[in-house]
This record gives structure tokens, C-alpha cells and sequence, in this order.
């Protein structure tokens, strides 16, 4: 722009001179012609330099016009009025001319500075819409608006997300050390910048002097005076950080260099802007998937330990540098249950520190402190003296976590159901931007879903525990009831149910004294103390439906309530009873043929006495007939005793049942007493049957002397034989004393006895009937009962044909 | 046998035996005849409370367990009856139990033989009791433990 200025002072003045050279070659030069060719001397200074270059053409043009062509010729004056006013108005064109020419180049110009602008600008986009990363926008702006605004050096500085301080987030062309200590300072009056972002006003300097005046803290700063222009970032009508531009000079900022710098401000500003969405949206989106990710793990499976594990994975590197997670154990202590890094050697370098710094429940910050308050931890910036802190004096330990260069954390609880669970911490060392709200609100979502997938997968165990517990409750023959800490039934599995004649259905629910008949016995007898154990008594319980159980009782207290274990004993009991009863039997069937045989010998032996023939026969009559009978019990028992070892020797015979009943029968017509008839009645067509034939001849002869001895006043024994299907059947039938209905079941147990106490002058081991029941059973044979009482018995064996 | 206790007019003790056993009976019988005393039988309770009421004897030996009516009732039944409560009675029983003992001397018998006994030792048993009850040393007799026929080694 130069060089046409200095023609325009070149023509300004050579052209008007080259014109009055035209007098010299003249003799009568023409006023009109030379009157255009100054004019057009005017016209080509101010088109090249303007309109000073045009005035100063037009001055001299009008004296050359007055001197040289204007007579007088060679006189300045005028010969008269029409020629001055011809020169005036010469001049006044001139004016005007050089005026035209000024008002175009200045168009032009403006016209050039609006392309100029419009390039620089355009050169900021293309570098814009180049930059792909923040950073590289951030650059992008600094750099092309430096370029732009004509500037030495420039920065953007940011408002923090807190709104506190300004970070520092690109600059170009300064000093290097200029910003140290300068990265972060406050928003506050006190520098251009946050000045500037406060008000919300730019603000230009054009020299030192002039921002001193302004900052006096700036005065301080070295250098040659400058211009410097700070200006706010305005985003959606709010100041989201400041531009500064620092000029090489003292610099004049005309309307021109305002708007341009407000333009680019502008720019920045949007990029800034546009940065900010996109970096928002991809990190929501990151975000997004992270959550998704995390749900569908956590999700999918009930492992929760698993689970987690596989989540702190999912959180490093994206989310964070290091995750890991805490669990509470059921002691209350805190766990490490899992731990991620990028470097797994870190890993277990960290899990060496947790063994050698483990948690402290009371810390005030921390893990610990996350899980007892069941609030979130949120140190964005993780301070130096937050370390020192947290070291609390062990040096080694925080030259430990210095070296780590830990910058940002975040702690959230795993609460679920208003109990914690464990907590989740996310740790971002300097490799990794800070943590912001918004990871912090993601952080307690995964913790939330977390803690929810951990607490269901914990309430499916307890609920598959409890299940297994019922389950199997369900196949203990004993019972168990559950009753609360009021005493309400919490649960009544089968065998207690048939034990307590209850339906568990209607008493679950209610109180165990108002729902359950005995239960009062058992509140009574078997309800231990608090954290007790009491038990088992057995008790005898009478029951809704009136029938008496012995019940043997224990009771667990475990706080919540009380576990009772109920056996039913009857049987045993009953069990028990008749083996006393056996023990009593056997003794009293035992000691009377002893007494006799033993006393008989004693007798015999008397030296005072002499016997005759007849009463020493006596005598011996009787110790052969009692050894005998003593014997016959001898081998009961140890018949006895060989069925229950299962040792009893077994023959498989094919034999005729009508000629072993009838050889039987002839065996007892030997001492058959006063009044007691035998009679045998046999089909013709009973076929062989298969069997022990020494055996069951016991058991028919068993039979028989069962329904000699149950007949006292006499009477008719008959033995009727027929075929019933594949069995043979021998029917003994008495009209002695008969059995009650209710014990018919019984007389085949073992040990039972119809009358113990022996009052119906019956005597026995009360084993005859069992051994015969476990003989004919052997021989897959069945024995049975029919018997009206007082009105005599018939007992059924059938035994298999042969085949 | 000093001082010569209540008798018979014959001069002989008379005993009631009251077992269901016929071979019990039979010894009772033969041994206590041998020492010169008439011997009352019975075959079960019902006979034993009918003949003590009757038969006058001088002393009872009672087995438990009999038809009909056993042998505690019996005891019971005469100890309320005040034509029988002073015999004494010796009971003559297989039941070997700590508890049977004790019922029996709940029922204020003198003695407990148990079976198997030595039939030869019962004549000097029964002289026994009988002269002490005759000089009113029942109560103390009751107090000792009653006499036994043989060592307690046979015991169940």
C-alpha cells in the first residue's frame, strides 16, 4: 500500500510541473487544454496517493494554471475577473476531483481490509474445522487468531467447572516460563482475564502504561510498553473463559481492530463451544456405553464377586486408572474384593500396600469413611496435602502414594436396601483428565446398579439357602418349628406338622401358644434364654386331636427367635416300655422254672428227709419238665437274637403242610390239659408248599400252644387247612379269652405281650408271635390275626405253594 | 424259738402259699410239712384273699404275678381288711427290681423271697417272722431290710 502512495506524492507534484513545462513548447497554449491536463495531473495524484497527494496536485495545479496559461502569462494575478473566477473555480474542481478519488481509494481500501479480515478469518475456520481433538481446536484458535489479530503472543484461559479459577489451556508466542504458576489462578478483578470474563468486557490497552493504570499489580512485569486486548468467551450469552492477544507495540485499536478481535474472540468462543458439546456428547456417550456395558455385566450373573471383579476391569482405562472395589464383610470388616489396573504388576503392588496399610474402619476419609457415612467421596484434585494427610507422618507411605501422581478420585457407597454394602473407588492418576460432577453422577449410578445387583444376588442366595434349607427341613423326620422373637410360627416344616397334629398352613402366622395345643408344655419346658440352647426334654404332649405323643424337645435361641427341634419318642417310648417289660417277663418266665428246678434239687438233696420212691419221682418229674421249659425260653431269645442278626439258618423245602400240621398236633395231644380238644380239618387237594418245614413247624406249633394257653376255661382248638390262590392256609381257632381290637396290630412286635403283669395267668416271653411273624415272612408266607375279644382268635399263616 | 408265738390249736403253723406255679406250690408244700406246718394253697389272688379271710393262717407267702387278681392288690387288700391286716406277709417273687422291692415294703411286707430260692431255708424264715411279729417286733422288722432266702447275686 506503499508504493501508490508515494506515486500519488510523486504525480502530485511532477505531473502538475510536466504541465507547465507545456508553456515552454507553446507559443499560445490553449488555458482550456492545460486546464484539463492539470486537472487530470489532480486526478492521478489523488487516485495514487489519496486525497493529500490530490490537495497538494491541486494547489500547485492551480498556481501553474494562474502563472503559466492564465493571462497575464507568468503572473500569478489574473488580468481580470472572469480568469480569477475561472482559477477559483479550476481549483474548487481540483478539490473536488481529488476529494472523488480519496472517497474511492478509501472504498477500495476498506474493501481490501474487509477481504484481508475476511482471508484471516477464513485461515482461523479452515484451521478449525481441521483440529479434531479440544486441544488441537484450543491450539488452532490461539494460533490462527494470533496470526489474525496481528498479535505478538495470545492465551486461552478457561473457566474451571467449579467457576473458582481460570485454567490456562493453550497459548502461543509467549516467553516460555511466562505462565508458570499461571497454569490456575482465580477469577477475580484483580488480572485482565478475569476481569474481563466477570464483566463480560473486553478490554484494550494500547501501552503498558495504560493496563498498569488499570492492574496496577501488573506494573511489576518487564518488557518493552505493548498493546494488549482481553476478551471475554462468551457462550449462550455466558462467559466461559477469555482470549488475550499481547501486541509487539504500542498499538492504536481503532473500531477496526475492535471488531476483528471481537470477531475472533467470537470464533473461539463457538469453537470453544462446539468442543465443549462434543466432548460432552462423546463422553456421555462413553458414559453411556460404560453404564450399558456395566448393566448388562452386572446383570448377568449372581457371582457378584465375579461380577465385580469383571466391572473394575470394564472401568479401566476409560473410567478410570485405577477401580477397585470394597466389600464388608460379615464381621464388619472392610475386604478388598477387587482390584484393576492397566499394569498388572500395579496390582499386585497395590495389594502388597492394602495387606501392609490395611483400612482402619475409623479413618476419616477414605474407603472406610465412604462405607460408615454411606456418602460419596468427590476429591476432583487430589492436593499434596491431602497426601500428607492421608499418609498421617509414615513418610514411606507417602512417598509411596506421591510417586503414583494420583490427581483426581472419586469413593461412592454400594448401598442397597439402606445398608452398605461396600464402595467402588475410581482413581485417575496424571495421565487422565480430573473427574467432574458428571463422572461423579456415574459413578454413584454404577454404584447404585452395583449395589443392586449385588444385593439381589445376595438376597437369591439367602432365598436359594433358605429354599435349600426348607428343602431339605421338608425331608428331616424331625420336626423344626421357627418362632419369631414374639413368638409368632415363622415356619413348621412336615414331620414337625404330623408331630404337632397342626396344619402348617394355619398356624404360620400366628402365635405359636394360640395356634399350636401343647405348645404351652413346650413354652414351658424347652424355651432357653436369649442366645441359649435349652434341651431336649421330652414331654408328654397331648395333642388337638387328643391322642398323647412323648416329644422329645430342644430349643435354639438365635436371637431373632427360636428354633425348637421336636422328635416324636412314642414309639420309643413304647419301645422302651415293652422291652421293660420283656426284661421283667423274661426275668419272671427265667426264675420261676430255675426256682423250681434249683429247689427241686435242693429238696432232693435234704439229709433230715428220707424220699420215698414215689416222691423223689415226683421231684425229678418236676426238674426234667422245668429244665425243659427253661430251655424252650432259652432258645426263644437266641431265636431271637439270630432273626434280628439276620443269622438264622434257612432251608428251602417242598413239603406236605397238612402232615406237618397233623404231627404237630400229635406232639401236643401228649400233655394236652383237662378240657382242651385238638381237632385237624384238611382239603384233600392241598398241594406242596416250599419253606423251612422245621420252622414252620414251630411257628403251627407255636400257634397251637398260644390257643391252648389263651383258653383256660377250655374249649375246642381246630386246625382247618385249605389251598387260597398260590398259598397254602392254616387257620388255628380258638374261643379262649381273644385279643382287644387295639392291640391285635401289636402282638406280632417284638417283646409285646398281651398282659404283662401276667393276670390273666398267661405266661410268655412275648416273643413267640414276632419269631413266628419273622418265619413266615421268610418263607415270603403272611401271618395274621382275627380276634373278638372273649370270644376267642384265629390266626391265619399261608405259605407259597411249590411250583 | 423260745418264747413260743401264737398257734394252732394243734400247736402248728398254719401257711397260706399263694403262687400260680404249681412246681412253687409243690416245694412250698413239701418243705414247710417237713418242719411240721400245715400249708394252705392258693392258685391265684382271688383264692389267696379268699382263703387268708377264711383260713386263718399265721403268715402269708405271696407271689406278684398271678391270675386274676396279682399279687400287690392282694397284699393291699388284706393290709385294709381288719381281719387280715395282722398277718404278715412275705412276698415269694421273680420280680428282682429295685422298685418292686421298695413297692414291697411300701406294702409293709416282712420279707421278699426271691426266685429262685432255697426251699429248704423258707420253714426257718417264716418261724422267724412270725415269733418276732408275736412279740410285737413287727415295726422293727418292717424298719430292717426284709429277710431274704438267698444273696442278692442272682439278681437281674
Amino acid at each position: 500500500m506503499r508504493s501508490p502512495t508515494a506515486l500519488g506524492w510523486a504525480a502530485a507534484f511532477l505531473a502538475p510541473a510536466a504541465i507547465s513545462a507545456l508553456d515552454a513548447l507553446s507559443h499560445r497554449p490553449s488555458t482550456q487544454l492545460a486546464g484539463f491536463l492539470y486537472l487530470f495531473a489532480v486526478s492521478l495524484a489523488a487516485y495514487l496517493g489519496g486525497f493529500a497527494p490530490g490537495l497538494v496536485a491541486s494547489v500547485v495545479s492551480t498556481l501553474g494554471l494562474a502563472y503559466f496559461f492564465t493571462p497575464p502569462r507568468h503572473d500569478l494575478i489574473p488580468n481580470n475577473g472572469d480568469q480569477a473566477g475561472g482559477v477559483v473555480l479550476f481549483f474548487i474542481v481540483a478539490i473536488l476531483i481529488s476529494q472523488l478519488f480519496e472517497r474511492r481509494r478509501q472504498v477500495q481500501r476498506e474493501a481490501e481490509a474487509a477481504s484481508a479480515r475476511a482471508n484471516r478469518l477464513q485461515a482461523v475456520t479452515a484451521r478449525l474445522a481441521e483440529a479434531v481433538t479440544p486441544q488441537q481446536v484450543l491450539d488452532a484458535i490461539v494460533t490462527e487468531g494470533v496470526e489474525a489479530a496481528e498479535a505478538r503472543a495470545g492465551a486461552i484461559g478457561l473457566l474451571s467447572h467449579d467457576g473458582e479459577t481460570i485454567d490456562i489451556v493453550a497459548q502461543r508466542g509467549y516467553e516460555q516460563n511466562i505462565f508458570v504458576g499461571w497454569e490456575t489462578f482465580p477469577l477475580d478483578r484483580e488480572t485482565p482475564m478475569g476481569r474481563a470474563i466477570l464483566e463480560e468486557t473486553p478490554f484494550f490497552f494500547s501501552t503498558s502504561a495504560e493496563r498498569n493504570a488499570a492492574f496496577p499489580n501488573m506494573a511489576g512485569l518487564s518488557g518493552p510498553s505493548h498493546g494488549l486486548a482481553i476478551l471475554p468467551l462468551v457462550v449462550e450469552g455466558r462467559a466461559v473463559g477469555g482470549i488475550a492477544f499481547t501486541f509487539p507495540r504500542e498499538i492504536e485499536f481503532d473500531a477496526d481492530r475492535r471488531a476483528l478481535k471481537a470477531t475472533l474472540a467470537q470464533q473461539a468462543a463457538q469453537a470453544i463451544d462446539r468442543v465443549r458439546l462434543y466432548e460432552a456428547e462423546r463422553a456421555l456417550r462413553q458414559r453411556m456405553t460404560f453404564l450399558a456395558d456395566a448393566s448388562e455385566l452386572l446383570g448377568s450373573s449372581l457371582d457378584y464377586e465375579a461380577t465385580l471383579a469383571e466391572l473394575t476391569r470394564l472401568a479401566v482405562p476409560e473410567m478410570a486408572t485405577w477401580c477397585s472395589v470394597d466389600m464388608v464383610a460379615s464381621d464388619g470388616s472392610i475386604r478388598r474384593l477387587a482390584v484393576a489396573h492397566e499394569d498388572p504388576e500395579r496390582i499386585a503392588w497395590a495389594e502388597r500396600l492394602g495387606d501392609e496399610y490395611p483400612p482402619d474402619p475409623d479413618q476419616p476419609m477414605g474407603v472406610p469413611n465412604v462405607i460408615r457415612t454411606m456418602t460419596a467421596e468427590f476429591v476432583p484434585d487430589i492436593a499434596d496435602d491431602l497426601l500428607v494427610e492421608a499418609a498421617q507422618g509414615d513418610e514411606r507411605l507417602l512417598e509411596i502414594v506421591r510417586e503414583l501422581g494420583l490427581r483426581s478420585a472419586i469413593t461412592v457407597p454400594l448401598v442397597a436396601r439402606g445398608r452398605a454394602l461396600g464402595a467402588l473407588s475410581l482413581i485417575r492418576d496424571e495421565s487422565a483428565p480430573r473427574y467432574t460432577e458428571v463422572d461423579l453422577d456415574l459413578a454413584s449410578e454404577l454404584a447404585r446398579r452395583a449395589a443392586s445387583a449385588v444385593d439381589n444376588a445376595i438376597l437369591y442366595r439367602e432365598a436359594e439357602r433358605r429354599g435349600d434349607a426348607t428343602r431339605a427341613l421338608a425331608h428331616v423326620d424331625d420336626g423344626v418349628v421357627l418362632v419369631d422373637q414374639d413368638g409368632v410360627v415363622v415356619s413348621v416344616n412336615p414331620a414337625a406338622a404330623r408331630i404337632l397334629a397342626v396344619d402348617a398352613s394355619e398356624v404360620v402366622g400366628e402365635t405359636a401358644i394360640g395356634a399350636i395345643g401343647a405348645w404351652s408344655e413346650i413354652d414351658d419346658n424347652a424355651k432357653p434364654e436369649r442366645g441359649q440352647t435349652r434341651g431336649p426334654v421330652t414331654l408328654p404332649l397331648v395333642l388337638v386331636d387328643g391322642a398323647e405323643r412323648w416329644v422329645s424337645v430342644s430349643g435354639v435361641d438365635f436371637g431373632d427367635g427360636v428354633v425348637y427341634a421336636l422328635r416324636d419318642v412314642t414309639e420309643e417310648r413304647l419301645l422302651e416300655r415293652t422291652r421293660s417289660d420283656f426284661v421283667a417277663t423274661a426275668s419272671h418266665e427265667l426264675r420261676t422254672p430255675l426256682a423250681a428246678v434249683l429247689g427241686a434239687v435242693k429238696t432232693l438233696r435234704r439229709e433230715d428227709v428220707s424220699w420215698d420212691a414215689e416222691q423223689r419221682e415226683v421231684l425229678m418229674d418236676m426238674i426234667d419238665r422245668e429244665a425243659e421249659r427253661l430251655s424252650g425260653i432259652v432258645s426263644q431269645i437266641l431265636l431271637t437274637g439270630q432273626l434280628d442278626a439276620g443269622r438264622l439258618p434257612f432251608e428251602d423245602e417242598r413239603f406236605d403242610p397238612v402232615a406237618l400240621t397233623k404231627s404237630v398236633v400229635d406232639s401236643a395231644e401228649l400233655h394236652l390239659p383237662s378240657g382242651i380238644e385238638l381237632r385237624v380239618q384238611a382239603k384233600d387237594d392241598i398241594p406242596l408248599v416250599t419253606g423251612d418245614e422245621n420252622q414252620l413247624r414251630q411257628v403251627i406249633a407255636n400257634l397251637v400252644d398260644n390257643a391252648i394257653k389263651y383258653s383256660p376255661q377250655g374249649g375246642d382248638v381246630e386246625l382247618r387247612l385249605n389251598r387260597n390262590g398260590q398259598f397254602a392256609r392254616i387257620e388255628v381257632v380258638d374261643c379262649g379269652l381273644g385279643i382287644p381290637s387295639d392291640e391285635q396290630d401289636r402282638i406280632f412286635e417284638k417283646f409285646y405281650r398281651l398282659d404283662p403283669a401276667l393276670t390273666r395267668g398267661v405266661n410268655g416271653t412275648g416273643l413267640g408271635l414276632y419269631i413266628s411273624k419273622e418265619l413266615v415272612e421268610r418263607m415270603n408266607g403272611r401271618i395274621s390275626v382275627d380276634s373278638e375279644l372273649g370270644r376267642g382268635s384265629t390266626f391265619v399263616v399261608e405259605v407259597p405253594l411249590a411250583v | 424259738m423260745s418264747a413260743q408265738p401264737k398257734r394252732t390249736e394243734a400247736g402248728r403253723l398254719r401257711v397260706l402259699v399263694a403262687d400260680d406255679e404249681p412246681p412253687i406250690r409243690l416245694l412250698c408244700q413239701v418243705n414247710l410239712s417237713i418242719a411240721g406246718m400245715d400249708v394252705l394253697q392258693a392258685t391265684d389272688g382271688e383264692e389267696a384273699l379268699e382263703l387268708a379271710r377264711t383260713g386263718r393262717p399265721d403268715i402269708v407267702l405271696l407271689d406278684l404275678m398271678m391270675p386274676r387278681i396279682d399279687g400287690w392288690t392282694v397284699a393291699q387288700e388284706l393290709r385294709s381288711d381288719e381281719r387280715t391286716k395282722e398277718i404278715p406277709i412275705v412276698f415269694l417273687t421273680a420280680r428282682a427290681t429295685a422298685n418292686d422291692r421298695r413297692r414291697a415294703e411300701e406294702l409293709g411286707a416282712l420279707g421278699y423271697v426271691l426266685k429262685p430260692f432255697d426251699p429248704v431255708g423258707l420253714a426257718p424264715l417264716v418261724t422267724d417272722v412270725v415269733d418276732r411279729c408275736a412279740r410285737g417286733e413287727s415295726e422293727q422288722l418292717r424298719r430292717e431290710r426284709p429277710p431274704e432266702l438267698w444273696p442278692a447275686d442272682l439278681e437281674g
